[in-house]
């Protein structure tokens, strides 16, 4: 172990953090804010370089956090439509909503953390980045610190905000190695286009934004679905894919082109293209996300000397409809941090001090939402909702829009396309109720 | 319908990969250790920077293009493929995502 | 032994695209690096000081960016950092940059303490000109090896290096005060470490120098202190490539059917008979 230079005490800390992400960062400001020395690591250059996601945060719970991120934060765009589709083929089935307050936002996650990054710096915490963590050093039955390399650095508590990929936690036996079935990958594409024709095209005043969840044949039947997120001058498109269901679509045959393909099929789809017609892609990426709901979450959150955050905590709720990961990210953290005081205050950072952060979580908006939403999983465990119904759903409104003698009801227009599809009405509506029941 | 604008041409991924910075580190992060049992067309076509690919029998794994996602991670067992972070910073640097 | 080590802050050249409609370069979000063949020779001073004790000094002529590129090589191990920045040094070639660096060298001497060896990259990978290193050395009138794959201590006032050539190798004892430049391939650079990364930003161990402390004519440096004249720069097109995959079961076929290809293909042709002479 290396020891540090004489005049300082180097490798010594109240608090130290693993990961400058969402959950790290608010962690380390509000732990710095509260008169702890933060150490903050981050493994990649400068936080939120190694982040992708889709593009929206919802506002409130960040605002819990820093009042005034609507000043400074850098919120490209606020969320005012909400649309969501159904494609088939060519065809498409849109429902469009038009928000009346101040939701949600897009912004590109790489700078959105950097900014939180920033906020932590300044309230005091220190931030080493290019960092990675190789073990959280338990002693006795106690975190005591954290080893990079040879490296060694003591602290009090130990924060787990390390991500989605748990090497740390499976190393301490506190997560196993997920299951593919309880992940996804996200696939991005990030377009540059002029900020007004951004506006015109999606008819959106300045600084307005709009977010567009895809359901269909875009995912090549794998169960997931497609997004498309405006930011100032940029379009995120992409797909999150079941990685489990993919990977048998794939060995099996039925996927059988690069995921790449399947975005760029989104980006040339004739229903989307001319949104974004003159936009370069300017990115390409992928990062995984959770998919496993309470599955995913570790049995424990805290233990003698450490907590876990973020995604390594499972605080993602990902409800089918929209996935919410940073929002529930600070959100847990800020509950870490609360935890972390209080037991300061009660005189140490014992297994039975850190218990309330797990307590604040179970009373949280985020554990009430990854048990309402669990059994997301489920459907997501059945291609049914994800080529039956499409198909089914862009074949009724065929009936409805495209007749060209006489229109049919909408009940008689599903009928029909329920025979055609040879679904029995009576197996779609049971599938149709579980489905209302668990989002 | 009429022609798409070359913008609107599907693009291999390849020219996708372009779009992208890396500091490539000298050493390799991710090492196939074991081949037998792993999802092979699966790595294929689910790695979103195509980084594994077959050389005849043999599976290839080229880290230089990888944004360490972690999807070989979960279709994999440790004994499989060794995965690891880069060090000292390297490897994908995204801006806009 | 106190080492002086060159580094360069350059675009980061894998990620610089060509607009396929302007010809031009696309730099816009292009992050800078430090330029990879340097971390070779910061780790050549690490080596040196780790055998014989002193002191390793990064220095580097950028923008105040360059900052991070310079923590990246505090967290490998270096001891201290100076970057020389200042409006008037922009826009120079090799020849006005190596004037400031010597001078900025000659500081360190004068007020650190007396350097023994400056240590280069072998080149940069935005220019490729390999001359800052042979200038930095003439402005200073020391000796410079270049290429170096190894570098050993003798005694406080020799180094012995080795250069890997083509066909042979060399040999050299070099007084010091010397310039060295370094072979990428010569030794692999460290990671960053944890404790160097911190020690350097605890302890601030980077010193920033303008030319109100180099005070150097404003007509020495800068684009006006550069004597070179960028006549024309051509694009190369991108070449397209035929890409033919032969799966044979047996190692010596693959060779017949490439060494085939290869004769076959007239412009190869052309570039065998080049190193293997008429006997193709």
């Amino acid at each position: 172990m290396a020891k540090g230079g004489g005049l300082f005490n180097l490798s010594k800390f109240d608090v130290v953090v693993v990961g400058a992400g969402p959950s790290g960062s608010t962690a380390a400001y509000l732990l710095a804010k509260a008169g702890f020395k933060v150490l903050l690591l981050e493994r990649g250059r400068g936080a939120g370089s190694k982040l992708l996601w889709g593009g929206k945060a919802y506002a409130e719970p960040l605002r819990k956090v820093w009042p005034e991120l609507d000043k400074e934060a850098p919120i490209h765009r606020w969320v005012t439509k909400e649309r969501i589709s159904i494609v088939w083929g060519e065809r498409a089935l849109t429902l469009e909503y038009k928000l009346g307050r101040k939701v949600a936002f897009t912004s590109p996650l790489p700078e959105l953390a950097g900014w939180m990054a920033k906020k932590a710096e300044s309230a005091g915490a220190l931030l080493l980045d290019e960092v990675p963590v190789d073990e959280i050093v338990v002693k006795e039955g106690r975190a005591v610190g954290v080893r990079s390399g040879n490296d060694f650095v003591s602290a009090d508590v130990v924060i787990d905000a390390e991500g989605a990929n748990r090497i740390l936690l499976e190393k301490l036996g506190l997560a196993d190695r997920p299951s593919p079935y309880d992940m996804a990958l996200g696939v991005k594409e990030v377009l540059s286009l002029d900020p007004r024709l951004i506006e015109e095209r999606f008819g959106l005043e300045r600084d307005e934004g709009l977010s567009w969840l895809i359901l269909g044949d875009i995912t090549a039947g794998i169960p997931g679905g497609g997004f498309v997120y405006t930011m100032r001058e940029t379009i995120g498109i992409g797909l999150v894919l079941n990685i489990g269901h993919a990977a048998v679509a794939a060995e099996k045959g039925i996927l059988r082109d690069h995921v790449s393909r399947l975005v760029e099929g989104l980006r040339t789809h004739p229903y989307f293209r001319n949104y974004w017609r003159e936009a370069d892609v300017i990115e390409y990426g992928g990062r995984m996300t959770i998919e496993g709901g309470l599955r995913f979450v570790p049995k424990r959150l805290y233990s003698n000397g450490l907590l876990v955050v973020g995604d390594a905590a499972g605080m993602l709720v990902n409800t089918g409809y929209t996935i919410r990961g940073v929002d529930t990210a600070v959100t847990s953290a800020r509950l870490a941090a609360e935890a972390i005081i209080e037991a300061r205050d009660r005189g140490g950072f014992t297994e039975e001090n850190l218990r309330a952060y797990e307590e604040k979580v179970r009373e949280s908006y985020i554990y009430r939402d990854l048990v309402e939403h669990s059994g997301i999983a489920e459907i997501f465990d059945d291609p049914f909702f994800f080529s039956k119904v499409p198909s089914l759903a862009t074949r009724a409104a065929s009936k409805l829009f495209e007749a060209d003698y006489g229109e049919p009801s909408l009940l008689e227009a599903i009928k029909r396309s329920a025979e055609e599809e040879e679904i029995s009405l009576l197996r779609l509506m049971l599938k149709v109720g579980r489905v209302v029941r668990r989002i | 319908m009429s022609q798409a604008p070359s913008r609107l041409k599907v693009m291999k991924l390849e020219e996708l990969l372009r779009r992208d910075v890396w500091d490539v580190d000298e050493e390799r992060h991710i090492e196939v250790l074991k081949q037998e049992g792993l999802p092979l067309k699966a790595l294929q076509l689910l790695c979103p920077m195509g980084c594994y690919s077959m050389a005849g029998e043999r599976l290839l794994m080229s880290y230089e293009g990888c944004v360490e996602c972690g999807t070989c991670r979960v279709l994999s067992k440790p004994e499989q493929i060794r995965w690891e972070f880069p060090r000292s910073g390297r490897g994908i640097q995204y801006r806009y995502t | 032994m106190r080492i002086v080590v060159g580094v360069k802050w350059v675009p980061n050249t894998q990620a610089v695209r060509i607009d396929p409609e302007t010809g031009t370069l696309i730099r816009k979000g292009v992050p800078s690096i430090v330029n990879p063949h340097d971390l070779p020779a910061v780790e050549a001073a690490l080596r040196l000081r780790e055998r014989v004790g002193g002191e390793v000094i990064v220095v580097s002529m950028a923008p105040p960016p360059a900052v991070k590129g310079l923590e990246l090589v505090l967290g490998m191990g270096a001891d201290r950092a100076v970057l020389v920045t200042d409006r008037v040094f922009a826009g120079a070639d090799t020849w006005a940059t190596s004037y400031v660096l010597s001078r900025a060298i000659q500081k360190i001497s004068a007020e650190i303490g007396r350097v023994d060896l400056v240590l280069f990259g072998h080149e940069t990978i935005d220019s490729s000109t390999s001359h800052v290193q042979a200038q930095v050395a003439s402005w200073l009138d020391w000796p410079y090896v270049y290429y170096v794959s190894s570098i050993e201590p003798l005694g406080d006032n020799a180094v012995r290096v080795e250069r890997e050539l083509e066909e042979y190798e060399e040999e050299y004892v070099v007084e010091l005060p010397a310039v060295v430049s370094i072979a990428i391939k010569a030794m692999k650079p460290r990671p960053v470490s944890l404790q160097s990364k911190l020690r350097a930003k605890l302890e601030r161990r980077i010193i920033t120098w303008t030319n109100a402390d180099l005070k150097l004519d404003p007509r020495c440096v800068g684009l006006k202190g550069s004597p070179t004249v960028v006549a024309k720069t051509v694009d190369m097109p991108e070449v397209p490539r035929k890409k033919e995959v032969y799966r044979p079961r047996d190692p010596k076929d693959a060779a017949r059917w490439i060494i085939r290809k290869m004769v076959e293909d007239e412009k190869l042709r052309e570039v065998m008979k080049g190193i293997v002479g008429d006997e193709l």
